[in-house]
């Protein structure tokens, strides 16, 4: 735990309580996640919809999802358009995360209540953005889009129109907090840290070079990082897309995982929006303040030339 | 190049700014279900299956009339994305009347035409896996009655 932590005032989750201190609250055996309020459910923001100072952002791989209805008030942030930078393979600067909040009625004492489809990948990998840049009012909606819909909860065609706000550009991007590169992944395999591989088990056996049911996405090799865990991200939720309770996460990666809470974690998948989603399940759910997610993943591992890889289980 | 009613719903799309293309997709993608199979209709071919590239199963059904005229009819599951269902019901209602010849010959870049450079992206490439099953019955259309002939 760093307590002057550039990201946040106690740790990388951001939760900004001062007695609660994620990382040393944190045990190999929760029973409770140690960030609850990382949470909202269904029921709670239905009654919240209007509340001040709060902000549903729905973010989905299916990029006309929200043009056929969301949850009203929610405003749209698309992972590419809206987050990657349009020509080289990064993120928006400071700036232009500035210019998106403000766009969207978001100030720097905003709660985000991120949700989409898939699980919440999307929104997992828009609140890792945000968190990216320092924002720390962050929450998942537990089960995301197919539990609101599921439950027959009301969506809207009706545009939302945020009144523009003030956003200060944030100072710096959080890279080497909650991020790694390529040569960071490589001296955690070498180091043989926690790396955790969340893509299918084909993918990570080498078998195919795409996830099932989607096209290829132009990787030259198949297989894994060398020493890394293979835990499909679907692993961390319920049928229903809500996350599993604490004890059974604990259990996943804890005991089947190998990760640590003295020990820093890399997970990745294809393009950093499946393991985003158990970045969160470490960083927020279990309290791990030292995860990064490695976002060039496999679309850049897979193509890098002289990067070491593993076949098989 | 491309049959009159394509050429219509091309110019239509292109005409449109950004926000009211976002709608009109997503509006197509509301009337995919008035594609399927009406009840007494009979095929010539018909596909259905789950593929490995798709989110879940697309069924094609083909009918070519005397005249060579062809009729396209889709069904889709429920995890088919927006786009993709926005396509069925372009790609059923634009090449209606066409042959399975036309069909076959017909170049895949209106479909960027019609979605936007913004909106295709390689995780949205399923838009181009409509056409790619619809030219896929009419090849086995023209293919089966090729060899019918030979014989």
């Amino acid at each position: 735990m760093d307590r002057n932590s550039p990201i946040g005032r106690l740790c990388k989750s951001g939760c900004g309580d001062p007695d609660r201190d994620g990382c040393f609250r944190m045990n190999m055996n929760p029973t409770a996640y140690a960030h609850p309020e990382a949470l909202v459910e269904t029921d709670w923001l239905e009654q919240h919809l209007s509340d001040k100072d709060l902000r549903i952002v729905e973010s989905n791989e299916d990029v006309l999802l929200y043009d056929t209805g969301h949850i009203s008030g929610a405003v749209h942030i698309d992972w590419r358009a809206d987050l990657q930078d349009a020509v080289v393979r990064d993120y928006i600067t400071p700036d232009k995360f500035a210019e998106l909040c403000r766009r969207n009625g978001i100030t720097p004492n905003t709660t985000c209540v991120f949700y989409g489809d898939k699980a919440n990948w999307w929104a997992c990998y828009a609140l890792w953005a945000f968190r990216l840049f320092g924002h720390e009012k962050v929450k998942i909606l537990n089960g995301g889009r197919d539990k609101w819909k599921a439950e027959g909860r009301a969506l809207t065609r009706e545009a939302t129109k945020p009144a523009p706000t003030s956003y200060p550009e944030p100072k710096k991007r959080f890279d080497k907090e909650i991020r790694a590169f390529a040569d960071e992944a490589l001296a955690q395999s070498k180091a043989g840290k926690p790396l955790i591989d969340v893509r299918s088990p084909g993918e990570f056996k080498g078998d195919v070079t795409h996830m099932p049911e989607y096209p290829q996405e132009g990787v030259l090799r198949g297989g894994h990082i060398p020493g890394a865990k293979s835990m499909p991200w679907k692993t961390a939720t319920n049928d229903d897309s809500t996350f599993k309770a604490a004890a059974d996460l604990g259990k996943i990666y804890f005991d089947q995982c190998g990760v640590k809470p003295d020990t820093e974690t890399v997970v990745y998948c294809r393009i950093g929006e499946r393991s985003s989603h158990t970045w969160f399940v470490l960083t927020y759910l279990l309290g791990l303040d030292n995860v990064r997610n490695y976002d060039g993943s496999w679309t850049e591992w897979g193509n890098k030339v002289g990067a070491p890889i593993e076949r098989g289980a | 190049m491309y049959p009159d009613k394509l050429n219509k719903i091309i110019d239509l799309f292109e005409s449109l700014p950004e926000d009211e293309r976002r709608e009109t997709l997503v509006s197509y993608s509301d009337n995919a279900k008035k594609q399927e199979p009406r009840d007494g209709e009979t095929f010539d071919l018909t596909d259905v299956r789950k593929d490995e590239e798709c989110a879940d199963t697309v069924g094609v059904f083909l009918k070519v009339d005397s005249d060579g005229s062809s009729h396209i009819r889709m069904t889709l599951g429920p995890e088919v994305q927006t786009l993709t269902r926005a396509m069925t019901a372009i790609s059923c209602k634009g090449l209606d009347g066409c042959t399975p010849r036309e069909i076959l010959d017909l170049p895949s870049d209106f479909v960027t035409r019609i979605v936007g450079s913004e909106l295709v992206r390689i995780r949205s490439q399923t838009i181009y896996y409509v056409l790619t099953r619809i030219k896929g019955i009419c090849k086995v259309y023209l293919d089966r009655q090729r060899m019918a002939g030979v014989a």
